[in-house]
């Protein structure tokens, strides 16, 4: 084969995309052929030198804009629509709906930002009660699928504030349907991070009387290790007084793996649910 | 099971507008991530993101579904790049802007100093004239396969092949010239 016709797979070789009989002509031509073999090295060094540009964040101000700029496309359209006189029509205003209740001040701090920004995104259309309220029960729907879709695309990405955003979504959400509850579930049981954890709690104390989510959370006392978050279980169980919880606690308090701070909570807990 | 690019723009186009948010969730990084490569500039490429998703709503009722999401998107993305490009330097005209190479523009701030490496490469790329920056950006960040690239350039496979095999090239000699080695 020429050199040209070899030249021609290089762009393949360095994809990854060559199969694997080109791939073997490749490297026996470069084997005998010393131009070709310096053009490949020079194209994998450069190739392997492109992949140290890190990938970087957009500032949290661009979902900002964009959901500014969805609410103002999404306020728009029905007007055009509609007949001439009623195109006008009340924007949004009023009391925004407190959607994420933090039980820990502390803890609220540390992401109150994260969920400032997630509200004015999630929130570009929480209206109040003078707006249009046909329009609010035409896009009431719209707007909680919107948010669980976004909620569960947030909780999928690599990045930690990007989860808890993701968490911040679901937690605005009225009646979650099975898909974001198990989001939760799984944030709460096995995300890496604690301040996910956290707040994964946090959003089910939102869902506390949904089916299934005080087992789930009974469940979870016996997987978590990070103190911070069986606190947070244990406050939230015996928030809600789930009877259920007590053999757990026992379980917890006599296996005597618990540090002495949760040791002494798991111990209150357990006086104060039975 | 989440649902597909394809399936979430269709129904952007059919109205359902609020869909787009997840793509945006989806797309905002690889898009700011396009155009910080092509422009080096922070600000500008968080206002092209926006330009895009600004677009993508006024074109929606144009999407037809029949190729890849991504690659339509990347159509949008490229035309608002090269309508940046315009206002710019509005006096040049276009086939000239892409032959030239790039003013360096602004100073990198500190973060992007950090790391020397890839503030070198970053250099070396921003000295390539911006065509051929566009394809490397393409071919090695934004995970579109070469008959995709082709699509999105208009041209033939072979064509972005040959132009990827020169661009890379031609980083590699900036590369070393930068870095003080000898080029090649």
């Amino acid at each position: 084969m020429t050199c040209e016709r070899i030249q021609e797979k290089f762009s393949d070789y360095l994809t990854g995309d060559l199969d694997a009989g080109s791939r073997r002509r490749v490297q026996a031509h470069i084997a005998g052929c010393a131009a070709c073999r310096a053009d490949l090295e020079d194209l994998t060094m450069v190739w392997a030198k492109l992949g140290v540009l890190p990938e970087e964040q957009p500032g949290p101000g661009l979902r900002h804009r964009f959901y500014g700029l969805l609410e103002d496309y999404k306020n728009a359209l029905p007007a055009a629509e509609r007949p001439a006189g009623q195109a006008e029509r009340a924007r949004p205003s009023g009391s925004r709906r407190e959607w994420f209740i933090f039980r820990r001040p502390a803890f609220a701090a540390s992401f109150a930002s994260l969920l400032l920004l997630a509200g004015l995104g999630a929130g570009w259309f929480l209206a109040g009660g003078r707006a249009d309220a046909g329009r609010l029960t035409l896009l009431s729907r719209e707007v909680q699928n919107m948010r669980q879709e976004v909620a569960l695309a947030l909780l999928d990405r690599s990045s930690a504030a990007d989860r808890i955003m993701g968490i911040g979504y679901s937690a605005s959400v009225d009646k979650p349907d099975g898909r974001t509850l198990e989001a939760l579930f799984e944030a709460l049981d096995r995300d890496p991070s604690p301040n996910v954890r956290l707040a994964a709690v946090d959003a089910l104390y939102l869902f506390r009387n949904t089916p299934g989510v005080r087992e789930s959370l009974v469940r979870s006392l016996g997987v978590q290790t990070y103190p911070l978050v069986q606190i947070a279980l244990i406050d939230f169980l015996v928030d809600v007084r789930e009877e259920r919880a007590a053999e757990a606690l026992k379980r917890l308090i006599e296996a005597g793996e618990l540090t002495p701070e949760v040791k002494k909570r798991a111990e209150q807990g357990l006086q104060q649910i039975i | 099971m989440s649902p597909t690019d394809n399936e979430l723009m269709t129904e952007v186009r059919d109205g359902r507008v609020e869909r787009l948010a997840v793509l945006f969730e989806r797309y905002q990084t690889m898009l700011y991530n396009f155009f910080l490569r092509l422009t080096g500039n922070r600000a500008a490429s968080e206002d092209l993101v926006q330009e895009v998703f600004m677009r993508v709503l006024k074109y929606r009722a144009g999407y037809l579904g029949d190729s890849r999401f991504n690659v339509w998107l990347f159509q949008i993305a490229r035309n608002a790049h090269i309508d940046h490009l315009r206002k710019q330097k509005g006096d040049l005209p276009l086939d000239e802007q892409f032959a030239e190479a790039p003013d360096r523009g602004p100073l990198p701030d500190a973060a992007y100093e950090a790391d020397r490496e890839a503030e070198l490469v970053r250099r070396a790329l921003d000295r390539l004239p911006v065509r051929k920056r566009e394809i490397l950006v393409l071919f090695r960040f934004q995970n579109l396969k070469l008959r995709e690239i082709a699509e999105l350039l208009g041209c033939q496979v072979g064509t972005v092949k040959a132009q990827a095999h020169r661009a890379l090239k031609d980083l590699g000699r900036i590369y070393l010239e930068l870095a003080g080695g000898k080029a090649s």
